[in-house]
């Protein structure tokens, strides 16, 4: 048996990708049942979430493994215990693996360090957030005709580029899949180096689709991430007409993600997150059986089964 | 008074010394001006309408890129109508409109309501620039791209200058992206804590000084900002030797372009010794020192242009004790005299050095004007380089009369200004009369 941490897509091979969208699939399709039976998964949340914890433990559960919970609230992560003697106290209790979510990038590959479980990044700071990539991955791949139809395509990633844990898993997930990806952002809200990726920057929503994109993929304005002396945006009325996704925007069959949570009126207008182009209930949708399909290859049993 | 663009008739201006920088004329021509645009440059041109130039120089209009003309909010001190007219006087055919008025010019409204009135009231072009923080408070960034959208040329907190360097970071960056200019009054107000420069002339006067350095590190500030971001900054009234070494160290090294003013370059805190209210301007004037290497830097390029800082005030405001005092002059109608006097007549700038700075250099950054390349706005300025005037109250169109060069006689003065091919301001009938 051997462990296999999930830290970030950027080494990711697009054969391994297709290997955890193959497995995702054989889980929606319920041919890998109780794949964890016997195994337990820790879930340590440094950090609040809503759909990241509730579909990893709905995805652990399902598959039969033993589950323990750690929140911000409520356990020793409130009373200060630091990141390294929470992994080791999880470690002893004989954990399988470990999901993680912290305030702080590269928190996941300092406890991959520390432990002889595997680490699942379950989003960590400005860092990584790599299952949320994978089932965009996945929702996109059901949008269209499949992971290879993929290739291609172009996207634009529109918004907080800044502060996104989510765009720095997603630009490389994309690209793997054969995508041309932009970005879209004033420039407050993009590296300094806006050439980091290599991509190319859009003014608007308007020229991402004059641009040729297919996928707009929406980013919310992380104000809680935000540091200096000013705002970064003027204000909501202004960015919203520049880098916000109307149904004005929705002909030609553009689709439109948000990992959420939403801020309706900002980045994304509220009927468009309930119009036929969202494939916002896809990616939620597609978050247990991508988490499923990521925590049986991290605890080494799909590695049996396939055996 | 609007102006017809585009339907004037036409115009043969006969006889003038063309000046052009922009095309490196230097020469004795006609010039047919036609449909509001230079039609042709050559000898014995012909056409409806002439105007007999001998002896005079024919130079591309100016272009001010900042001035104060009140409007809204101190209309006792300048209008559009008044403003424009000061500007005509002084051969200005182009102008921008700095933000600090009342309401400050930070709303997309703002600024077409000021675009409106401009169609309608001002005699040469002008442009709006908005603010580059609500209010200039340096706190929340404006709408920068519907200003833009509105008709807004470049973003500025003139008057007050952005105190926190992440502020002022976070400005340029965003205003890069909405593709508007950032024109900066550098001053940090911990420093610039006293009312003229902190000098010899303050100190025996015992008038509070400001250090030379209130300007030097707020220009050092934003010049490695600029350098930093890439945003497409404009440095106003460079004023020391220092920040001009400074500018010319950014040069290649930062997208940059800077200014100084007539009274920089002619003035000196000397006048502090009078201690009326009349001499107070931000930034102060300075030692005979960096006012020479101001000329200097403006001779070989360094500053790339003049701009006035045209800034009107009340007599109440001025005729006070230099402390009480609202700083600023006003500029637009003696700058070319003062500048000619001072500098030209003396062998310290050449005139096509002064006119190129006055038009051509502030053209370019405008986006419009300074040029007589063919085709071009017929905008122009028609100068009599040998009359001597004396500036008095009288002689000027300004509302208000806060000019730093009353009561001195200067050589050298616009006797026509033509924007889009009609004459906006004319002195030309006192001595030939357009003749049909």
């Amino acid at each position: 048996m051997r462990n296999r941490d999930f830290l970030t897509l950027e080494e990711t091979t697009r054969e391994e990708l297709r290997e955890i969208l193959d497995l995702a699939r054989d889980v929606a399709d319920g041919r890998l049942s109780k794949s964890l039976a016997g195994k337990t998964v820790c879930l340590a949340f440094f950090e609040s979430s809503t759909r990241t914890a509730a579909s990893f433990e709905l995805a652990a559960r399902r598959c039969g493994a033993d589950v323990i919970s750690l929140s911000e609230s409520g356990s020793a992560i409130a009373k200060g215990e630091s990141l390294v003697d929470t992994v080791v106290t999880l470690d002893s209790l004989g954990a399988d693996a470990i999901v993680l979510r912290h305030p702080a990038a590269g928190a996941a590959r300092l406890a991959a360090r520390h432990t002889g479980a595997a680490v699942v990044n379950a989003g960590d700071g400005c860092g990584q957030h790599p299952t949320q990539a994978l089932l965009d991955l996945y929702a996109l791949s059901q949008a269209f005709d499949g992971f290879e139809d993929l290739a291609g395509r172009r996207a634009v990633i529109v918004g907080d580029v800044l502060h996104s844990r989510v765009a720095r898993s997603v630009i490389p997930a994309l690209r793997r899949a054969g995508m041309e990806v932009a970005f879209s952002a004033p420039r407050t809200l993009l590296p300094l180096e806006t050439d980091a990726w290599d991509l190319p920057v859009l003014p608007s929503v308007d020229a991402a689709l004059e641009w040729g994109a297919e996928v707009l993929y929406m980013l919310r304005l992380q104000n809680e991430r935000m540091t200096g002396g000013s705002p970064r945006i003027p204000s909501v009325a202004e960015y919203g007409a520049y880098y916000g996704v109307a149904r004005r925007h929705l002909h030609r069959g553009v689709r439109v993600m948000h990992p959420g949570p939403v801020n309706r009126g900002v980045e994304i207008s509220g009927d468009v997150v309930l119009d036929g182009a969202s494939l916002i209930p896809n990616q939620v949708a597609a978050g247990v059986a991508i988490r499923s399909a990521v925590l049986t290859l991290a605890t080494g049993v799909a590695h049996e089964v396939a055996a | 008074m609007t102006r017809r663009n585009g339907q004037s008739p036409e115009l043969v201006i006969r006889h003038a010394r063309v000046l052009d920088p922009s095309t490196r004329l230097d020469a004795v021509k006609d010039v047919r001006l036609s449909g509001g645009r230079v039609a042709e440059v050559g000898d014995d041109l012909q056409g409806a309408r002439k105007l007999d130039a001998d002896g005079l120089h024919l130079f591309p209009g100016f272009v001010d890129v900042h001035a104060h003309w009140r409007t809204p909010g101190r209309e006792d001190e300048e209008t559009i109508e008044s403003g424009s007219a000061s500007a005509a006087a002084g051969g200005f055919t182009g102008v921008v409109m700095m933000p600090n008025t009342d309401p400050v010019v930070d709303k997309p409204v703002v600024v077409s309501g000021l675009l409106r009135r401009i169609e309608q009231e001002s005699r040469v072009r002008a442009y709006v620039s908005a603010a580059l923080h609500v209010g200039l408070k340096g706190e929340r960034l404006t709408e920068m791209r519907l200003l833009k959208e509105a008709g807004a040329l470049c973003v500025s907190d003139d008057g007050l200058g952005t105190q926190s360097a992440g502020v002022l970071r976070n400005a340029m960056l965003y205003a890069q992206s909405a593709g508007l200019p950032v024109l900066l009054h550098c001053e940090d107000h911990t420093l610039a804590t006293g009312v003229v420069h902190d000098g010899a002339a303050a100190a025996l006067a015992g008038v509070p000084g400001s250090p030379a350095s209130a300007e030097d590190v707020a220009t050092a500030t934003a010049l490695v900002l600029a350098a930093e971001t890439g945003a497409k900054t404009h440095i106003t009234h460079i004023s020391t030797g220092l920040s001009a070494a400074l500018v010319r160290f950014f040069a290649d090294r930062a997208y940059v372009t800077s200014d100084t003013t007539p009274h920089h370059l002619t003035l000196t805190d000397e006048l502090v010794s009078t201690l009326e209210g009349m001499y107070r301007v931000n930034p102060p004037l300075r030692p005979l020192d960096d006012r020479d290497a101001v000329t200097d830097a403006l001779r070989d390029g360094t500053l790339d242009f003049v701009a006035t800082d045209h800034a009107p005030h009340a007599s109440e405001e001025k005729d006070l004790p230099l402390e009480q005092a609202a700083p600023g002059f006003l500029g637009h109608e003696t700058a070319f005299a003062a500048l000619h006097t001072e500098l030209v007549l003396t062998g310290k700038l050449s005139l096509a050095r002064l006119v190129e700075a006055m038009s051509y250099a502030p053209g370019r950054w405008v986006g419009e004007g300074g040029s007589m390349a063919i085709g071009s706005p017929a905008d122009l300025t028609l100068v009599d380089p040998s009359e001597e005037w004396a500036v008095d109250r009288g002689s000027l169109s300004s509302r208000s009369w806060n000019s730093p060069y009353l009561g001195r006689r200067l050589t050298g003065r616009v006797v026509g200004t033509i924007v889009g091919g009609e004459l906006v301001h004319d002195r030309t009938g006192a001595r030939f009369g357009v003749r049909a």
